[in-house]
């Protein structure tokens, strides 16, 4: 029946999934440093990308916020390891201050549809980023530095394999969950879903929370990588920039689409590493170039690829 | 901190009001009529002040004096880019246009930084310093000149809006297009006149503004925001509540920095603006209610 | 109907005072009414009448301006939607609005997990393919929503509506569009629902449905509420019978020289006969095809119309009248067809391109620029002509419609319907036409202000004006037209002239849904 066949699926992904990252992460044992840490910023922003994806794909809500919850995580992170905490708590701290966040705005930001709500979320990041910067007992514009010792590349890429591992089942559960269901039907017209009784709030709400949540705990990782954090480098445009660029090159989706995203960012990135100026305005072309021209971006390119492969090797 | 210092900030913070509201007049119109959040604004404007700066560079004209000259001189530069990028996205949504928007301004951000360095600019005027005596209050000269020029634009473009048929189509547009369109009216061009119009306010006050302050590759992003304020403070639809939620904000910065430092300037507009978009998304000064 | 353990005196749902005012216009004025336990309410009534507004406010949709609701005795007034259909009341919507880009079962699973957000995945399915069974769409329930036509969106918004079980369903114009063998699926289908639910209001069009499912009827025009009482006793009265077929009325046509003094035949493109090659029709439709995206709503449609005629579309709801009026006008792009004008085929020109060759149109709903005052309104429409002419056409419009020189200054939206209407068609005038398409100019409007309306229309057809007439009205069209073409699912059912058609039976079965 349908049923068992979905719930197959799921465990056949799952499984597949954790052989993978089990396999990285015994490997990683003989990866370079230069493989390490690249490796372990694609994880990262795969990471965000697809909690982005669940907002805006899944949700309809189209954030240009993302700083404002990988700032508040890196800086939480930092701050309570510094008061003697362990990673762990510091992690469980970074992502309920993330929460919070979520919540506080929540009732703000969601009175706005469309567009409004992009710039809402916009103005959000850019607050908070001017407040830190002149917050002094937040370390103002010097911001702060982690006392503990920062684990090696082999750690924090492990760490970021790990965050990564969890944030894909976790967005394979609530994609194919009933909550998926509610969240799209929300999506599509929340008018009609408010006339068969979804509370829009609500779902957007749990939606908003979740991707918050592992965008702080992203900046936490980060935070910690860099071992300080100052309200330039982690509230910056740059991680919404960046999301934004692998979304729209990547495609809209899960995996495939944030793989594909995340890999050409950052290889761009590397590429053009001494000429960031040129870097970011060949990234601007490119994005206005995908939107133009290949709105389903490089996955949807692949999969068409594939089809016709698919199509000419039957013929 | 005597009350003189604090009225001429005050005063300062009315007139630099009305140059941002000239300058938010640009995102108003856009997106009142063609829905489009133009997030390359702020690049716009800098690039206005970056005309203003070569212009005086190169030829010695005044850019106060050729004010105009810089605002079509824009107008001219990006009417071709609403054809080549926004109008064959037409259809697919409201976020498409937006995020093109945001590629050109990355585009923008960094072709300023290749071509015109990472260095802080100023137009340098002599009245840009000098101060300037009403009664008791003491201004930068320039503020005066700015809010007075800035105002009389707004007039300007206010009438464009309301008394021409020019003005007619794009009101029209805006409301609705299909019945525009079903009258006569060719939507796709007024849309990219109207882009032009923007981009010409927003480089008219950018000018202005790099001869009050000092501009760089990356300040756009601040004035962006603000733009977005005021527009939301003053509702679509009205452009002398654009003025006045301008004259609003600049007051409020100036309070601001005066309450808490300077550096909480920007932050107290920002905070204003998530208020208002919490409270009354459609504006504080629109008519219509929810 | 369900044995509730409620105390079964206390009414399913009273409306007290229901006004809903859209800045001028009273959608609903002062409009009660009392659902008892069990029974099944007929809402009737022209369109425009304000029907689907009062079904928005007692759904949860629109908060009312005035008035209070009580469902089951509790005061629902200030609910929302969503509070509302967690109480047991649902409702489908006259459009379809299915969620497009999930399947059909996902559809209704939407509904039942925001009921029980816990209950086991297996019992959800079972019950949502019971529900699938019942309306009809079994086979259809791995299928995008998108992909299917209209008439099966139609039952999936009662499936969706269903899987919430609900106490109270509002059903908007389930019946709009559908052939006698569907009608009758669908009165079985509603008088099975009627044994689910402790109440059931339906809005309607096809009579037919009204009379074999409804036992008590409401009759709305206006906004306010006309008649009710017991099915046949409402249906045979004189008064609901001249409010659905029109009023008789006296439809002289002025002649040619009333015309002249009118000072109309300036206003017109009439008389040019080089614009017109020998024999071309001015208009011509060519197997003409078009929907929106899977939605087929135009099939096959041929149609002339040459200078001077005054051509009428007449056809029940969900017919395809506007779309066709929509196509023409170039503001929805046909998939399949030729759309010739003046001999020229014109498929993919803009709205504007269409607007400058000379066909100027009143869309449906009015469609007035509310930034924009009368004048601005008659004034855009004059487009490129210079200043003097602009001026001397806007003298002639005021002409015609005298109240429009009187408000000129005022918004052109804060008149009542009629005088918007008059703007429309001044409007229309202002790039002055060689054909204009009448959309549905008489919807919501009564007979008075229509007589003014009409005259002026007849007054324009003596001065040479061409004409596409988009008609509900049914005796109002066939007084002025010269041919008639009746359209029903998207084809073109019936054609004639109009005295042809006026005696058809067929005609009378099209809109009253009996074969009497």
């Amino acid at each position: 029946m349908a049923a068992d066949a979905s719930a197959q699926r799921v465990a056949a992904l799952a499984a597949g999934l954790l052989i993978v990252f089990l396999a990285l992460a015994l490997l990683s044992g003989w990866f370079s440093d230069y493989a390490l840490e690249l490796g372990g910023r694609v994880l990262l922003l795969m990471t965000l990308a697809e909690a982005w994806n669940l907002l805006a794909g899944y949700g309809g809500l189209v954030s240009l916020g993302t700083a404002s919850f990988v700032g508040v995580g890196a800086y939480v992170l930092v701050g309570v390891m510094n008061r003697g905490a362990g990673l762990p708590l510091a992690c469980l701290a970074a992502g309920l201050a993330a929460a919070a966040l979520a919540l506080l705005v929540s009732r703000a930001v969601f009175r706005l549809r469309g567009l409004y709500f992009t710039v809402g979320t916009l103005a959000l990041s850019e607050a908070l980023r001017l407040f830190m910067i002149n917050f002094q007992p937040l370390g103002g514009a010097t911001g702060l530095f982690l006392s503990p010792d920062v684990p090696g590349l082999r750690g924090l890429f492990l760490l970021a394999l790990g965050l990564f591992a969890a944030a894909t089942i976790l967005m394979e559960l609530a994609t194919r969950s009933r909550f998926s269901i509610l969240l799209r039907a929300v999506r599509d017209d929340e008018d009609a879903a408010a006339q068969i009784g979804v509370r829009p709030f609500r779902i957007k709400l749990l939606a908003f929370v979740f991707a918050s949540v592992l965008m702080g705990l992203g900046g936490a990782l980060q935070g910690l990588k860099l071992g300080a954090v100052e309200p330039y480098g982690m509230f910056g445009l740059q991680w919404t920039v960046n999301v934004l660029a692998i979304v729209i090159i990547g495609g809209q989706g899960l995996r495939l689409a944030a793989l594909l995203g995340s890999v050409f960012v950052v290889t761009l990135g590397e590429l053009l590493a001494s000429y960031p100026a040129l870097h970011l305005a060949i990234t601007g072309l490119i994005l206005i170039i995908v939107i133009r021209f290949a709105p389903q971006g490089l996955a949807g390119l692949t999969i068409r690829l594939a089809r016709r492969l698919r199509r000419s090797t039957r013929a | 901190m005597d009350l003189q210092t604090v009225t001429d900030s005050l005063v300062s913070g009315v007139l630099l009001g009305g140059i941002l509201a000239l300058t938010a007049l640009g995102l108003s119109i856009a997106l009142g009529v063609m829905r489009l959040v133009n997030l390359a604004h702020g690049e716009i404007l800098v690039g206005g002040a970056y005309l203003g700066l070569y212009l005086l560079r190169w030829t010695g004209l005044d850019p106060v004096l050729g004010l105009l000259l810089i605002g079509v001189l824009m107008a001219v530069l990006v009417y071709p880019l609403h054809g080549l990028l926004l109008a064959p996205l037409s259809g697919q949504g409201l976020e498409a246009p937006m995020m093109t928007m945001f590629g050109v301004s990355i585009i923008l951000q960094n072709a300023f930084l290749l071509f015109f360095s990472a260095d802080t600019r100023s137009i340098d005027r002599p009245y840009a310093a000098t101060p300037v005596h009403i009664g008791s209050i003491t201004v930068p000269q320039i503020y005066l000149i700015g809010f007075v020029i800035s105002v009389i634009v707004i007039v300007l473009v206010h009438l464009l809006i309301a008394r021409t048929r020019f003005g007619r189509e794009l009101r029209a547009s805006a409301a609705d297009p299909g019945a525009a369109a079903a009258n006569g009216v060719d939507v796709r061009r007024v849309h990219a006149l109207t882009f032009a119009l923007g981009a010409a306010c927003a480089a008219m006050g950018g000018t202005l503004i790099g001869i009050a302050f000092s501009f760089s590759p990356t300040s756009g992003a601040s004035y962006l925001l603000t733009g977005f304020a005021i527009v939301v403070l003053g509702g679509l639809g009205n452009i002398f509540a654009t003025l006045v939620a301008g004259v609003a904000l600049g007051l409020l910065q100036s309070l601001g920095g005066v309450v808490f430092g300077d550096g909480y300037r920007e932050l107290a507009g920002l905070v204003l603006f998530l208020v208002v978009l919490a409270i009354r998304p459609q504006g504080l000064l629109s008519g219509r209610g929810s | 109907m369900n044995g509730a353990p409620q105390d079964a005196a206390v009414p399913l749902l009273v409306a007290s005072g229901l006004s809903k005012h859209y800045g001028g216009v009273r959608a609903i004025d002062e409009v009660s009414l009392t659902l008892p336990r069990g029974t099944v309410l007929g809402v009737i009534g022209p369109n425009g009448a304000g029907k689907s507004t009062l079904i928005g406010l007692l759904g949860g949709a629109l908060r009312p301006t005035a008035g209070r609701i009580q469902f089951d005795g509790v005061d629902v007034t200030g609910e929302p939607a969503a509070e509302r259909a967690r109480r047991g009341i649902g409702r489908t919507y006259q459009i379809p609005r299915p969620f497009l880009d999930m399947t059909v079962r996902e559809n209704l699973l939407a509904a039942q997990y925001s009921l029980e957000p816990f209950i086991g995945r297996q019992r959800a399915l079972d019950a949502c393919d019971g529900i699938l069974e019942r309306t009809g769409l079994a086979d259809a329930a791995n299928l995008a929503a998108r992909a299917l036509p209209l008439l099966r969106r139609k039952r999936l918004e009662v499936a969706r509506a269903l899987a919430l079980k609900p106490r109270l369903l509002l059903l908007d114009e389930v019946g709009a569009g559908l052939v006698d063998s569907e009608v009758g699926d669908l009165i079985a289908l509603i008088r099975a629902l009627a044994r689910e639910v402790q109440g059931l209001i339906i809005i309607e069009h096809v009579l037919r449905i009204v009379r074999e499912c409804c036992g008590e009827l409401l009759v709305v025009n206006f906004g306010r509420k006309l008649a009710e009482g017991h099915t046949a006793a409402v249906l045979a009265s004189e008064q609901v019978a001249a409010v659905y077929l029109g009023t008789a009325h006296a439809g002289a046509i002025p002649s040619p020289q009333a015309a002249a003094a009118t000072g109309l035949a300036g206003l017109v493109q009439a008389n040019a006969p080089q614009a017109e090659p020998a024999g071309v029709p001015l208009l011509e439709l060519r197997d003409l095809h078009a929907g929106y995206g899977l939605a087929r709503v135009l099939t096959g449609i041929d149609l002339v119309v040459r200078t001077g005629q005054a051509v009428a579309i007449l056809g029940t709801n969900g017919a395809g009248k506007t779309t066709l009026a929509s196509v023409i006008s170039g503001l929805i792009r046909p998939s399949a067809g030729e759309l010739r004008i003046d001999g020229v085929n014109r498929v993919g020109a803009g709205p504007h391109q269409i607007a400058r060759l000379g066909i100027s149109q009143c869309m449906e709903g009015r469609r007035i620029f509310a930034p924009l005052s009368v004048a601005e309104n008659l004034l855009l429409a004059a487009g490129r002509a210079s200043k003097a002419e602009r001026s001397r056409r806007l003298d002639l419009v005021y002409g015609v419609f005298p109240v429009l020189r009187e408000r000129r200054a005022q918004g052109g939206t804060s008149m009542s319907g009629g005088q918007q209407q008059m703007l429309a068609i001044g409007r229309a005038l202002m790039s002055r036409p060689r054909l204009i398409i009448f959309d549905e100019i008489s919807l919501g409007l009564a007979p008075v202000v229509m007589d003014q309306l009409y005259a002026a229309l007849a007054a324009l057809r003596a001065a040479g004006l061409t004409m596409l007439i988009v008609e509900q009205d049914v005796q109002r069209a066939l007084d002025l037209a010269d041919e008639v073409h009746v359209m029903e699912h998207g084809r073109i059912a019936l054609s004639g002239t109009a005295t042809q058609i006026r005696d058809n039976p067929v005609l009378r079965h099209l809109y009253i849904g009996t074969a009497d």
